[in-house]
């Protein structure tokens, strides 16, 4: 319960800090450690499919891209960091343990226990057999992203 | 059949940047144009098919297996379905000339079919989950979109677009969540007999208040409506019309309606927030309207307003509310597109969407001054043209169900509307010709041609109104009436 209540916390803080940092590369692996320690709660929460993809996409191959990203596009100097964050972050952090105490522990009370689900079966079967439709649904969302990045980056044509 | 409504966009837009190596003109007007005719007739064909019955499940299957693609087919998503794929076809039209000076046609054709498909896969789900993902799909490249000019407006307005955007999809997600853990299933069905059966109004409620801050962000709704006035301007005028004629309808209205009428039921608390957020949309986008010089910015708030409208009369929630306010949804999504692609000529033909600088130029370009007339009145409400009949069905229904300060709030906006959409046409088309336009000439052929179509369909929509209701509104009404009744009750008539 404590290791839970430590990674949920670190969780929030790195999350906040990943926002506030005005650095790219101390935002960059602050969303690392955060989505590192989801992933962390994701195999304590007996969901280790989604614990892998969180760890091995979110914290890793998506991390790289970034460093990649600023380390090929950083002009040098140093950024300062926003004084607004010294108090902003405590003070979101208490507000969001408040919330969370006050608020999500009552919901958390009123959910009835999840019945047995149609859509239980091995994570490979779910997807696969269960949830088809949804991977046209990614396909698109893919599609989308790539032709987004054609599109934005491409050269101007030379009427333009 | 059904499935193809999703993947021919798709399986096109996959093409369509190769295709666009070979020919970077002609071969990407001529599929993409051809994609949205073979949606229409598909519509038509589905529809012949769905007669006489109230909704079809379309179980697909492969070489004899059944897959588990199963979409659902109702009167409903059958009207949506043709709204899309008609709005869609003048917008691909009009884009063989426009687009042209933006460079990259191919690829802007196939972000603009993925986005459909995203909104026709969006029509055709039957579970809350597929609800988000095709959401998702339609707004990524609709975010794309939004920057395609790659200007420093574009880029920021996208940037505010996408922040929003991923809000709303933030809420929504928690929403489902939250029902997935409480009935164990996320199919329309399941979740609604479940919702039914198990007691848990406490936990209903905090979802429906993430769903209306999800799709009130999608609709743009007025206290979530900050990205749609940036948004919607600095796209190219065919994605203007797409976003605000079709995008915040379908992945806005649709979703909403689909979930409160037909999941949740619509209870009298959710009656009354739609209904408040309705007019409080309604007005308060029409007095900013009112001080905008910017046309296109006017055309967006405008939408917010006649979001409204829609949402209004489907919020009230009898079958003669609900009847009015997809008739409205239609309605609006012909005349603002049309609008929008007029705006486009001008901006092209002038190089400014400022109204002040504009003047006199009917007698410049005619045929956009007249269809642009034709769009404006048909918005606010003047007879015999479209949007006249669907807002008097609204407040019809407003006063059949006593809702008389609601009534009086909708024909006063209706004459604010008129009011602003008069000022465009004042500054922009009548009034003495300012010089610096002497030389300008009409659109473009397919521009015209365009904008043409959609004005005679507002036209003909209006003086055939009754053939249009009973064909293709009433039914689509009908498929949501059921699901507002059982929670309603007889109320108010």
């Amino acid at each position: 319960m404590i290791l839970e209540i430590v990674l949920l916390c670190g969780l929030v803080l790195f999350s906040v800090a990943a926002v506030l940092f005005r650095d790219l590369l101390k935002a960059a692996i602050s969303l690392a450690v955060a989505s590192l320690l989801l992933g962390i709660i994701f195999f304590l929460m007996k969901a280790p499919y989604i614990g892998a993809f969180e760890i091995s996409v979110v914290a890793g191959l998506i991390t790289v891209l970034f460093i990649v990203t600023i380390a090929l596009t950083k002009t040098g100097g140093d950024v300062r960091e926003a004084k607004a964050a010294s108090w902003i972050f405590p003070l979101f952090f208490v507000v969001f343990l408040a919330l969370d105490f006050f608020v999500m522990r009552g919901l958390m009370g009123k959910i009835p226990a999840l019945q047995g689900t149609p859509e239980q079966g091995a994570f490979g079967e779910v997807l696969w057999k269960l949830r088809t439709f949804d991977l046209v649904g990614q396909i698109g969302v893919i599609f989308a992203g790539v032709l987004a990045v054609l599109a934005l980056f491409r050269k101007r044509d030379k009427d333009e | 059949m059904a499935f193809l409504f999703v993947a021919l966009p798709l399986l096109v837009a996959g093409i369509l940047p190769l295709v666009g190596k070979i020919s970077k003109k002609v071969l990407p007007d001529l599929l993409a144009n051809s994609v949205f005719i073979i949606l229409l007739a598909l519509v038509f064909f589905e529809g012949r098919g769905l007669a006489g019955r109230e909704a079809a499940i379309l179980q697909l299957s492969w070489l004899g297996e059944p897959l588990n693609i199963r979409l659902m087919l109702d009167g409903f998503s059958l009207f949506m379905l043709f709204a899309v794929s008609l709005v869609g076809f003048a917008i691909s039209l009009f884009s063989v000339d426009y687009m042209d000076h933006y460079g990259s046609k191919a690829n802007f054709y196939a972000l603009f079919l993925v986005m459909t498909a995203g909104m026709n896969g969006l029509l055709l789900v039957t579970d809350l989950f597929q609800i988000y993902i095709f959401l998702e799909v339609a707004a990524v490249a609709s975010y794309a979109l939004v920057a395609f000019g790659l200007g420093q407006d574009e880029l920021e307005a996208s940037f505010k677009y996408l922040m929003l955007s991923a809000v709303a999809s933030a809420f929504l997600l928690a929403g489902i969540v939250i029902i997935f853990g409480v009935t164990g299933g996320l199919d329309f069905e399941t979740v609604s007999q479940s919702l039914r059966s198990l007691d848990a109004r406490y936990v209903v409620g905090v979802c429906a208040a993430l769903f209306i801050l999800g799709f009130g962000l999608k609709a743009a709704l007025v206290p979530f409506h900050a990205w749609l006035p940036d948004a919607h301007p600095s796209a190219p005028a065919p994605i203007s019309a797409a976003l605000s004629g079709l995008l915040i309808k379908v992945s806005g209205v649709y979703a909403l309606t689909r979930v409160f009428l037909n999941v949740f039921g619509l209870t009298p608390a959710l009656s009354t927030v739609l209904m408040y957020l309705g007019v409080i949309s309604m007005v308060v986008a029409a007095f900013l309207a009112l001080g905008q010089t910017d046309i296109k910015r006017m055309l967006a708030y405008s939408s917010i307003s006649q979001v409204g409208y829609i949402v209004l009369g489907i919020g009230l929630g009898t079958p003669l509310g609900i009847l009015g306010g997809l008739f409205h949804l239609f309605n609006h999504a012909l005349a603002k597109s049309l609008l929008f692609l007029n705006s486009g000529s001008l901006q092209m033909s002038t190089g400014t969407r400022n109204l002040d600088e504009m003047g006199g130029l009917g007698k410049r370009m005619p045929v956009t001054a007249g269809t642009s007339l034709v769009g404006s009145l048909s918005i606010a409400g003047v007879p015999p043209l479209n949007g006249f009949w669907s807002k008097l069905i609204i407040i019809v229904a407003l006063i059949q169900a006593d809702q008389w300060a609601f009534a009086l709030i909708a024909v006063l906006a209706s004459v604010l509307t008129l009011w602003y959409y008069l000022l465009i046409q004042r500054k922009a088309f009548f009034g003495k010709l300012n010089e610096r336009w002497s030389a300008v000439k009409e659109a473009p052929f397919w521009m015209t041609v365009s904008t043409v179509f959609l004005a005679l369909l507002c036209i003909a929509t209006g003086i055939f109104f009754a053939g249009a209701v009973n064909s293709w509104i009433r039914p689509a009404a009908d498929a949501l009436v059921k699901g507002a009744q059982t929670m309603l009750g007889p109320l108010g008539f």
